[in-house]
């Protein structure tokens, strides 16, 4: 096992250190970090992302186009004309809108019951719950956007930092009103002054997310620092140098998790942490590791 | 292009009522509602100097209609002919229109939620017959023409000082004339007064508040996204990966 745990020893060494909070990293420790991988989000995860961006880009560009009011819409009448010719008459780009909209409801909905357990319960846990690091991270961005602020010295975040959880609570709420007010209008369920609140609601919901929208589109894709989040919603993964100045409390997180199976798996192999003596930080990260999580091995 | 417009000529009308029971076989229209209609006020005065007055009504396919104004999906619109009509296929259902009409000429069909009201028979008229309801008319009470054509009824019952009901705080430019020669007219327009359009608080707080409010944000981030892309540029990316 000579070759095998030195290099574990290596890792975990740095493992161990950085596990103990967040500090500046030497040169030589970022390059280590920026090659390792970690997973961020699941096929499932991906795949929703995606079928999510890509309803949402159809049902706003057609939606636009539905309203034709002087006194409710937004868009001007050279593009309702544009999408007029686009889909010929303003009955197919209904129709459109609508089938659209009843792919995504139902899309939301399958991930929503089979995903219950696995996928919407941790969302909402961890994903739309503001703690109070959250509370901090806001004039601190400020900060650091402003240039005053390191991130070593940002409170540490979870897998998602303040910034992206406030946006995806206002998305979560503009989601489920969507998915209410929109079937009412498509298919007329309920009175002319349901239907009407409906109309509101639908509005104010969608302008909401798309008010958001060019943030998170820019910070995803254009901005530098937040661009390997970009690349994780195609491939699933970020490079650690990225988890761990950006989301040390995800980062921590995964390595425990890491650390603890790793351990299990060694037993399983035979090996005994009695038997790591010459692999010493093994055997201290392990005991550490219990110590935190309470498990045992 | 024709201007279609149609006239009641009081003094024939007898409220016998035909005319809305003819409409209503003719498109099936569930009670209560009416796409046209007869209400018939309490006689008034005092023998023999008595008298009673039908309102004798229908959508008055208005030059400036605030249906069509109101209607969010462009449902509802003002032919080319001066026929305001609804497109079934892109109703859905929000009563904005009725809401907005003074005359009351607009329901809730609840057959299938949808808007429903009179269109002038446009199929009976394309087809070069008359309205249902001045079809069945016995007495001539009711006649539709083109206002465009200067020799036709309806215009030399204008000409002749036929009237619109119209008041001075709601005028929207109605295609129903009303002819009379005793004043009945005007306990017609006392009784049934065009109202003023109205909007429901959603729409109110929709156009008011909301409109504006998510012009100054969308904008706000789509500006402040822009400044943030320009300095990207202009300081250039760095080398090392972090």
């Amino acid at each position: 096992m000579g070759q095998r745990t030195s290099k574990l020893n290596e890792d975990i060494k740095l493992d161990h250190d950085l596990l103990r909070g967040p500090r500046h990293l030497t040169f030589e420790e970022k390059r280590i970090l920026a090659n390792r991988v970690m997973k961020k989000h699941g096929v499932a995860g991906v795949t929703l992302h995606w079928v999510n961006a890509i309803s949402w880009f159809l049902l706003i560009f057609t939606g636009a186009a539905l309203l034709s009011a002087d006194y409710l819409k937004f868009a001007p009448d050279w593009y309702l004309d544009m999408m007029n010719g686009i889909f010929g008459t303003k009955h197919a780009m209904l129709h459109f809108h609508i089938a659209v909209g009843v792919f995504w409801v139902t899309t939301l909905l399958l991930y929503g019951v089979f995903g219950y357990k696995n996928y919407l319960l941790d969302f909402i846990k961890h994903d739309l719950t503001i703690d109070k690091d959250d509370l901090k991270w806001f004039p601190a961005k400020a900060k650091n956007l402003a240039g005053k602020l390191s991130h070593y010295e940002m409170p540490p975040q979870g897998t998602y930092n303040a910034g992206q959880k406030a946006y995806a609570v206002v998305v979560a709420f503009s989601t489920v009103t969507l998915m209410i007010t929109g079937p009412i209008m498509a298919f007329h369920i309920g009175s002319p002054a349901i239907i009407q609140w409906s109309m509101m609601l639908h509005f104010l919901a969608t302008m909401s997310v798309f008010a958001g929208v060019f943030v998170h589109v820019y910070m995803a894709a254009l901005f530098p620092e937040e661009r390997p989040a970009f690349f994780s919603m195609i491939t699933g993964k970020v490079n650690e140098l990225y988890a761990y100045l950006h989301h040390y409390k995800w980062w921590k997180e995964v390595k425990n998790d890491e650390h603890v199976f790793f351990a299990k798996e060694l037993k399983k192999d035979g090996i005994h942490l009695s038997e790591l003596e010459e692999c010493k930080s093994i055997k201290d990260h392990v005991v550490h590791i219990n110590n935190i999580e309470g498990n045992e091995l | 292009m024709s201007k279609y417009a149609m006239v009641i000529d009081m003094d024939r009308c007898i409220a016998c009522h035909a005319c809305e029971v003819a409409c209503r076989s003719h498109y099936d229209v569930p009670v209560p509602y009416y796409r046209n209609w007869v209400h018939d006020l309490r006689p008034e005065g005092v023998y023999p100097e008595i008298k009673k007055v039908s309102y004798v009504g229908l959508c008055n396919h208005c030059d400036d209609a605030p249906c069509v104004k109101a209607c969010p999906t462009g449902a509802t619109y003002k032919r080319k002919d001066g026929v305001v009509v609804v497109d079934k296929d892109l109703c859905i259902g929000c009563g904005l229109c009725a809401e907005a009409c003074p005359y009351g000429a607009r329901y809730l069909n609840p057959n299938n939620n949808k808007i429903d009201k009179c269109d002038f028979c446009i199929d009976r008229v394309s087809e070069g017959l008359e309205p249902a309801c001045v079809a069945t008319c016995i007495a001539s009470a009711r006649i539709f023409g083109d206002l465009d054509d200067p020799d036709s009824k309806v215009s030399k019952y204008v000409s002749n000082g036929a009237l619109q009901n119209v008041s001075d705080t709601v005028n929207v430019g109605p295609n129903i004339y009303y002819f009379d020669s005793h004043n009945n007219f005007q306990v017609v327009k006392a009784a049934f007064p065009p109202k003023v359009p109205k909007m429901p608080t959603p729409q109110k707080v929709w156009t008011n508040v909301l409109k504006p409010l998510f012009y100054i944000a969308i904008g706000g981030t789509f500006l402040g996204q822009l400044a943030a892309f320009a300095t990207q540029l202009f300081k250039g990316e760095s080398d090392v990966k972090e």
